[in-house]
């Protein structure tokens, strides 16, 4: 097995505290696959500045930064050849299931009931984090909550989170608070138009559809009292067929419109064939679907991913999108944003229940960071100290300052956090509403089917009802095949 | 030194004895492509008799040639081949034709060929991943080149990649691009081959155009024509970089080629065992039309000898 503990540094030192105990002071090089963007780009600079190992040697973060698009393939790669080349990993949650089946990712659970910091670091966090990030098998923050205990007796955990994330609404204020445009707005469609914050907690999928359809403009016409240079487009979300890219968005759509995906924490009687193609979901993947003409075309060559909604945002094509907060940083970056001086955020659009109120359920974003298996005790040890420091409240109000996200439930209570970044409050407001996709090993395949027949549907080829059903006899029978369901 | 060695006798000696020296010399290439691709490849053929997951610590097990069995007999992959003769067909008849008439252009002398000769051999110099990202950016409807210019033209945005026609289109195209000036290179070896006497000849006999081009020029081209087409169809055959790139198989699944399937099964469903017999069975038909290219090759050789 390779360590990746350098070397013993001089003799053991005997520790100058109370106990009198002898400290090995080693030096430790934590080798973390990484996502290549400023959530884990300041962890390791902020690191590198305030790390200060409690064991008393030097200890290293050498951060493995790999583009998204290759995120999962150069991991899962580096795993399944068994080179051993990472201590800590940033995983999605997602391929929880099928690293942990895999013996990759360690098991914390026994570590958090022995530490009472970790524990209490665990009880701290977001219960929609803790059920999407750390338990395997899945475990739902109802039923996490229902054990009435942190850690929930006889609930596997594995992760801490690295940045949790959620999707906002960001939206060029500039045109949304246009006195023209606002007027002409009501004047249409009897209703304002979202310009503050609390404008965007009030609008409903309903009002979406009408922010599309007011800022769809022609090359010429005019928006906010100028000339259009280029055509110009109301909004944009998710509608991509790489990795999770429309999943994430249709399953808000679903689960809002009282509609379900299978439901792996009632495994073995949950089942995939009624309850995916669903009326409810199919109304809710058409709605979805209707949205879609008020879009940059983009979005009708299924390639509309998290990445081409940021960009036409900030090359000033689009008036409103829904992202993930994680892309926020680079909107606010005059260098690489032409509307940085113009965006403000909000919180997601949802649908109008019965009593008025918004439910915004949606799917969860962000990562964990997990260890893994073959690290000697002294770097778990070590790997725990650095979640530690990470998910300490002074790290946290620092990342969070620096495009980051706290999971801790006492750090976003913070009276500053909602005013350290633009999108603070909308996140605090979207993570109560989290939920996650399926975690089980078969997780990817199931993704990739139903992410070409989302695709089939959102180029036209198919209809909803037909995207559906696809989906449900794909994962009725390999869900079946794999004992998932009885 | 080896004379001395040999004198003063030692392991040095013996090894580097002239009887030695040839496989003392290609042991350590051996050696490489033994262990980079030899064993691998006998690695990969013995799992694809089990039942194994890359991903999962089950112990692998014996399943025979199931794993062929159910490959054989996915409608999926049976889609994924006719996706891909599809691309392989078009790209190829494609390249032929633009490459041919490429030839035909630069067999003749005009001011700047040599420099229009470099410039147009340019693409077939770039990897495959830049030529799918300049295309997928030529290629977006909102900026994209494509899309801008046939803007004057249609009142909506022009979206190639919107439907399986135009996504298909869209790879050829792209494909087509980067290697007509392959096949132009092999077109125009043949073209200069050919004797100029016996153009002077029919031109003396009033031959026409297409009689000189049928009986002289065809000829002496018709086997390097069909070398370019069998190493295309090939190479074609394993086409994943640009697919992946610009469409990554979509819209749905109407551009993902078995290569692109081979490797999502492989490396993002970790069916390791079921993705090696599909390999195998890619292998197969490479090999097969391996042995047709060097059919040609050798039948050229003959023609030329």
């Amino acid at each position: 097995m390779r360590t990746f503990i350098s070397g013993l540094l001089g003799a053991t030192t005997l520790a100058a505290g109370l106990t009198g105990a002898p400290i090995l002071a080693q030096d430790i090089t934590i080798t973390m696959a990484a996502p290549d963007w400023p959530p884990t780009r300041f962890m390791k600079e902020y690191f590198d500045q305030t790390y200060k190992s409690p064991n008393g040697g030097t200890t290293t973060l050498d951060m493995d930064f790999i583009p998204w698009p290759s995120f999962y393939e150069r991991v899962a790669a580096s795993l399944t050849s068994g080179e051993q080349k990472y201590q800590m990993i940033v995983t999605d949650s997602q391929w929880l299931g099928a690293f942990v089946e895999g013996g990759y990712y360690l098991d914390l659970t026994d570590k958090i009931n022995s530490d009472p910091e970790l524990k209490a670091i665990t009880q701290d966090l977001h219960p929609a984090l803790v059920s999407a990030y750390s338990t395997y098998p899945h475990r739902t923050r109802a039923q996490l909550e229902a054990a009435g205990e942190v850690p929930a007796p006889g609930v596997n955990y594995y992760g801490f989170p690295q940045f949790p994330d959620t999707y906002v609404t960001y939206y060029r204020e500039d045109i949304f608070c246009h006195e023209g445009e606002m007027a002409d707005f009501k004047a249409k469609y009897g209703t304002n138009l979202p310009c503050s914050y609390e404008d965007w907690q009030d609008t409903d999928w309903a009002k979406w559809g009408q922010v599309g359809e007011f800022f769809q403009r022609k090359k010429g016409e005019m928006l906010a009292g100028e000339k259009l240079a280029d055509d110009f487009y109301g909004i944009a979300f998710q509608a991509g067929k790489g990795y999770d890219f429309s999943t994430m968005q249709v399953n808000a759509f679903v689960w809002q419109n009282g509609g379900d995906i299978w439901d792996e924490s009632k495994a073995p009687k949950a089942q995939a064939e009624g309850v995916v193609n669903s009326k409810a979901a199919v109304d809710a993947f058409d709605q979805y679907l209707s949205y879609l003409q008020y879009m940059p075309p983009v979005a009708q060559t299924g390639q509309m991913d998290i990445f081409v909604i940021q960009d036409l945002y900030m090359q000033g094509k689009v008036g409103a999108i829904i992202d993930w907060v994680g892309l926020g940083e680079p909107v606010l970056d005059p260098k690489s944003s032409t509307v940085h001086d113009k965006s403000a955020f909000g919180p997601a659009p949802g649908t109008r229940k019965g009593d008025g109120s918004i439910d915004r359920t949606g799917n969860i974003g962000g990562q964990p960071f997990v260890l893994t298996t073959w690290n000697s005790d002294a770097v778990v040890d070590e790997a725990l100290n650095v979640v530690k420091w990470w998910l300490s409240p002074e790290t946290q109000l620092e990342a969070t300052k620096n495009g980051g996200q706290s999971g801790r439930m006492s750090v976003m209570a913070d009276p500053s956090y909602n005013g350290l970044r633009p999108w603070n409050r909308a996140h605090v407001e979207m993570i109560d509403w989290q939920k996650d996709v399926w975690h089980i090993p078969e997780f990817f395949e199931m993704l990739t089917q139903q992410q070409e027949e989302f695709d089939k549907a959102i180029t036209g080829q198919i209809t909803a009802q037909e995207a559906l059903d696809s989906v449900a006899e794909f994962q009725q029978e390999l869900l079946e095949d794999g004992g998932y369901i009885d | 030194m080896a004379e001395i060695n040999r004198r003063t006798g030692g392991f040095g000696a013996w090894l580097l004895d002239p009887k030695r020296r040839g496989a003392l010399l290609v042991t350590p290439a051996i050696v490489i492509l033994f262990v980079m691709n030899i064993f691998p490849l006998l690695w990969s053929f013995g799992l694809s008799f089990f039942n194994y997951k890359a991903s999962s610590l089950k112990v692998p097990t014996f399943r025979g040639l199931s794993n062929y069995e159910r490959v054989l007999t996915d409608e999926k992959v049976w889609e994924r081949f006719q996706t891909t003769a599809i691309i392989v067909g078009s790209s190829v008849i494609l390249q032929l034709i633009i490459g041919f008439l490429l030839a035909l252009m630069f067999a003749k002398a005009f001011p700047m060929r040599r420099i229009v000769l470099m410039l147009v051999l340019t693409p077939m110099m770039l990897s495959f991943v830049s030529v799918g990202v300049f295309f997928k950016l030529f290629y977006e409807p909102t900026f994209g080149i494509v899309s801008y210019l046939l803007s004057a033209f249609t009142e909506d945005r022009f979206v190639v990649l919107g439907s399986p026609a135009g996504a298909i289109a869209g790879i050829v195209i792209a494909d087509a691009w980067m290697w007509s000036p392959f096949v132009m290179l092999l077109v125009l070896a043949g073209l200069v081959s050919v004797p100029k006497y016996l153009y002077e000849a029919a031109e003396i006999d009033r031959a026409s155009s297409l009689r000189r081009f049928w009986t002289i020029t065809f000829p002496y081209i018709k086997s390097l024509l069909l070398l370019a087409v069998l190493f295309r169809t090939i190479e074609t055959f394993k086409l994943f970089d640009i697919v992946y790139i610009i469409t990554e198989g979509g819209p749905g699944s109407s551009t993902e080629t078995i290569a692109v399937y081979l490797y999502r099964t492989a490396f993002q469903f970790f069916k390791t065992s079921q993705s090696s017999a599909l390999a195998y069975i890619v292998l197969f038909i490479v090999v097969v039309m391996t042995n047709l290219y060097l059919y040609a090759v050798n039948r050229r050789a003959e023609e030329v000898g």
